[in-house]
């Protein structure tokens, strides 16, 4: 391996690794804007120029690999001198918008122009004006004056979705980034742009003016949309309520974006996760609990609920229907409860939709399928409950509504006493003898087993709305107003320490080792 | 001396295969074919000295001589002719393409014989329309004879020749450029390394060649490289060379002479002189309008590679354009910074940015509204330019500036202390 030093610190790098690459493992930053780790090289921003010992000139860290012996510095005075001239030619251009500009806050560029910049400009001729709000794509819009042309867009419309949707127009200072003749940015990774744009001038439709991002708190966990189970951040407002025209709302999810995760997602993450949120925080939540359509107090509704279903497993008739997006922790209570209770024929919904686009997003829309499968079975499914509904084998039905789309919630057969613990105002909810509202997806913390094996944390984002419990937590006091022997769970995590203990796939899976990046989990023998 | 390179641009049969032929056209080509090896061809014009013509002065041979050896079929060998002559002051290519294409087109199928190539691709500014019918013309009687297409005079060397124009951009003239237009990509210059031998055109290995530079070649493969070596000055600066004169002379044009002729044999002596006797020469840009410009005490200087390197510019195009004492040097340098900003490709920040900001600064000086930190911010701006871009355009318009801002810094000091003109012919009102 070539041997290097840079900026005094000798290291063994890897060949054909960059400079760049080697600096920044090192935590050396090195400045960049077109360098992006899950797309081509451009080399065309210059930012990341650094001296190497011999080099007739300064050269960019972002393509040149490391040599033996190469001596590099990336903070001697021609770097920082150029550096600084650099920043000073983004900025001659680029509009004072920050006040009203979305990226500011996170933006590159005013990073850079703290560190690297001198903070005044000799430039004292008028800016070039394009066009501010060019809607290019559903979710997309496009502001071409703060565009410092990275590129970082077009290669991946170009190399990631290979839709090509984006190219350079004009040329020189007017060259400006565009959207081709008849097309739309509409391809469903389109939000990725905005990510990787480094500057305000890509921004997403749904985000646009929303907040500013200082009032924004970001939660690492991971998207429900589907059987990938691509790391993201979820932002959710914080701002104090008096701040805000919308009172309360603000405590809701703003955004998601992508958060990188080579096993699993990258860097990029689908429209559909990235909006996923929208169907989650705009549907009309189970307000609290009820009684036969009558609102009663959590503590009754526990106790109904546990009364319904132990006399329809004592009979030997109970069924349960669980979302496939319904975390590990919530459906290994519910199955050690209706055990106790004296066992109930489980099944797991199937949410299959469409097909796997080769890219990311799975056909199955079950974000915890695969985690579903281990703790009611692999055999265990919708549709051989109602089969057991239609012979008459099942009476009394548990359904566990989705925790982030409504309209993905099993409806309960006519005939048949349910008990309804979800989220939403949907499938049974309204017509269940006992609901009892939980906690939605960004709302509770929870363990997804993507459709590859691998355990991921799915964590709380913001307090569960009205009187919603996580599912785990609501077994428990079932449990517990049934007389059943359940530990008294505190925590998902103490949960998640339950069921590691039972052997199978989940031994070894915990809080810890699962980190922000999950952990591999292995299949039970046999399956 | 001899014409070499201009021998047929009076005789319009040349333009003609047979004329062509005639005048003892395509025996050099039919001389490396049927006698030479490819690499024996590669040595002699190595021996002969041939530097690119195109500006930088690259040892033509050695370039050549970079080429893989052997053919991988996945991977054929392309040579291609930059005739994408746009560089300001430069106009030699076009004369030998109207005039003699023969003698392009046998020089490049030496070449490309030399380097093995498949086909060979003459990429013509796309201004060059006539060019390009002439060319075009002489493509097709050259494969009607046999000396293009499928096993080239008897061997089993295939070649095809195709004319391909540009669309307008003087980026395009960039080598790596020149190949991205070629596969019908922007024209973007390329990152470097890999350099064209190892991955040129559509990644394969290629050879890329100014125009004027393959004219020389069967001169070469004809008379030898020891009677190349006899022209100009030797070792290092041989051969015939086109010069183009332009500016206040009395016959501006394009000369032949050996390499090393001294410029004011070429002002006075085949130019004519000056163009008005009152108004003696001021300044010369010696090599298109990319290079540093000479006051008129530093025009005792030969024409070639090296002497003009000595004197801290190049022979570049060798595109000279000659200035008189009724020029304005801020206006001259305004005009120039204008191109680049107009040519600037847009692909990296310094010269994206840079060009139009030398522009405007310039454009305000020669208007009159010049500010007293301006030339420094005029030094600032071309420095924070040269050496950080991807290729050599944002240098070619950042040296120029430095050059004109110090060696006539008092017409620009002029130009912001009395909003007037030291050389009493420009007016300021406006800005182009």
């Amino acid at each position: 391996m070539p041997k290097v030093t840079i900026d005094g610190m000798e290291m063994e790098v890897a060949a054909g690794q960059t400079i760049l690459q080697a600096a920044l493992a090192r935590g050396r930053e090195v400045p960049h804007y077109c360098y992006h780790p899950g797309l081509s090289i451009a080399g065309n921003c210059r930012m990341c120029l650094v001296e190497v010992e011999k080099a007739p000139k300064l050269v960019i860290g972002c393509y040149t690999p490391v040599a033996d012996g190469m001596i590099v510095h990336t903070a001697s005075p021609k770097v920082i001198q150029a550096r600084a001239a650099m920043m000073e030619f983004f900025l001659i251009n680029h509009p004072l918008d920050c006040p009203i500009c979305d990226q500011a806050g996170e933006c590159r560029l005013q990073e850079y122009a703290v560190e690297h910049g001198t903070g005044v400009s000799r430039y004292t001729e008028p800016k070039l004006a394009l066009s501010k709000a060019v809607d290019i794509g559903e979710h997309v819009m496009l502001d071409q004056e703060r565009c410092i042309q990275c590129s970082r867009c077009i290669r991946f419309c170009d190399e990631v979705t290979k839709t090509g949707e984006l190219g350079f127009f004009e040329r020189g200072e007017r060259s400006q980034i565009g959207i081709f003749p008849g097309k739309r940015l509409n391809n469903n990774y389109s939000g990725n742009v905005v990510d990787i744009c480094p500057v305000g001038a890509l921004t997403l439709k749904e985000f646009r003016f929303a907040t500013r991002v200082w009032y924004l708190k970001n939660t690492p966990t991971v998207c429900g949309g589907c059987a990938r189970g691509c790391n993201v951040m979820a932002a959710v407002g914080k701002q104090n309520t008096m701040m805000t025209t919308r009172g309360q709302q603000d405590d809701r999810v703003k955004r998601i974006v992508a958060r990188v995760n080579e096993s699993v997602n990258g860097h990029w993450i689908c429209d559909v996760g990235r909006l996923s949120y929208e169907r989650e925080q705009g549907a009309t939540r189970l307000s609290g609990p009820h009684i036969g359509g009558v609102a009663a107090s959590y503590d009754d509704a526990v106790a109904a609920a546990s009364t319904v279903l132990s006399t329809g497993a004592k009979a030997g008739k109970l069924g349960v229907i669980a979302s496939p997006r319904t975390v590990c922790e919530d459906l290994y209570a519910w199955g050690e409860l209706t055990a106790l209770m004296g066992g109930a024929t489980l099944g797991v919904r199937s949410l299959i939709q469409g097909e796997d686009d080769n890219i990311l997003l799975r056909a199955d829309k079950g974000a915890n399928s695969k985690g579903a499968a281990w703790i009611f079975g692999e055999r265990a499914s919708e549709a051989d409950v109602l089969a057991a509904v239609a012979a008459g084998k099942v009476t009394t039905l548990l359904v566990l509504g989705d925790t982030l789309d409504p309209n993905d919630t099993a409806t309960a057969p006519a005939g048949v006493s349910v008990v309804y613990v979800g989220p939403f105002v949907s499938g049974p909810a309204a017509t269940a003898a006992v609901a009892i509202p939980s906690a939605s997806w960004s709302e509770a913390d929870g363990t997804y087993v993507n459709f590859e094996g691998r355990a991921q944390r799915v964590r709380r984002c913001h307090l569960p709305l009205h009187d919603a419990r996580p599912g785990w937590r609501i077994a428990a006091d079932l449990a517990q107003a049934g007389g059943l022997a359940m530990p008294a769970f505190t925590s998902a995590a103490d949960v998640l320490a339950a069921l590691a203990k039972r052997p199978g796939p989940f031994e070894g899976v915990s809080v810890e080792a699962m980190g922000l990046l999950g952990m591999p989990a292995s299949a039970p023998a046999g399956a | 001396m001899e014409r070499i390179l201009t021998r047929n641009i009076d005789k319009p049969e040349a333009l003609t295969i047979a004329g062509y032929e005639g005048a003892g056209g395509y025996q050099a080509l039919r001389k490396a074919v049927t006698s030479m090896t490819p690499d024996a061809v590669t040595e002699e014009v190595k021996k002969s000295g041939l530097r690119g013509r195109g500006g930088a002065g690259f040892p033509c041979g050695l370039k050549w001589s970079f080429m893989p050896k052997e053919v991988d079929p996945k991977r054929p060998h392309y040579f291609l002719i930059n005739a994408d002559e746009s560089e300001p002051g430069t106009f030699k290519d076009r004369l030998l393409m109207e005039k003699d294409p023969h003698l392009v087109l046998e020089g490049s199928l030496i070449g490309a014989f030399a380097i093995r190539a498949k086909a060979v691709y003459i990429y013509i500014r796309g201004e060059f329309v006539y060019g390009a019918h002439v060319l075009d013309r002489a493509v097709a009687e050259a494969y009607a004879k046999g000396y293009a297409g499928k096993n080239i005079l008897g061997s089993s060397w295939s070649c095809d020749l195709i004319v391909h124009r540009g669309a307008g951009a003087y980026i395009c003239g960039e080598e790596t450029a020149l190949m991205s237009s070629l596969e019908g990509n922007r024209g973007y210059p390329r990152l470097k390394p890999p350099f064209p031998a190892a991955s040129g055109v559509w990644a394969c290995p290629t050879t890329i060649n100014n125009v004027e530079t393959v004219a020389n070649v069967p001169f070469i493969i004809e008379r030898g490289a020891d009677w190349f070596q006899s022209v100009g000055k030797a070792p290092k600066n041989t051969g015939p060379k086109l010069y183009c004169l332009s500016g206040h002379v009395k016959r501006p044009g394009v000369y032949e002479a050996p390499l090393g002729l001294p410029m004011r044999e070429l002002i006075y002596e085949l130019g004519g002189g000056m163009l008005s006797e009152d108004r003696p020469l001021k300044a010369v840009i010696p090599g298109g309008s990319s290079v540093p410009v000479l006051r008129a005490e530093e025009c005792d200087v030969d024409l070639d590679f090296d002497s003009l390197a000595a004197k801290g510019t190049m022979l570049g195009s060798a595109g000279l354009m000659v200035m008189d004492t009724g020029t304005c040097m801020v206006a001259a340098m305004a005009r120039i910074a204008h191109f680049y900003h107009h040519e600037s490709c847009g692909q990296c920040t310094p010269c994206r940015e840079g060009c139009g900001w030398l522009e405007r600064v310039l454009n305000r000086i020669e208007g009159g509204t010049g500010k007293q930190d301006d030339l420094d911010l005029l030094l600032s701006v071309s420095n924070n330019i040269i050496g950080n871009t991807i290729c050599a355009l944002g240098d070619a318009a950042a040296m120029p500036a430095i050059s004109f801002v110090t060696k006539f810094k008092d017409e620009f000091k002029h130009h912001i202390d009395h909003k007037s003109c030291l050389s009493g012919t420009v007016q300021l009102q406006g800005v182009r």
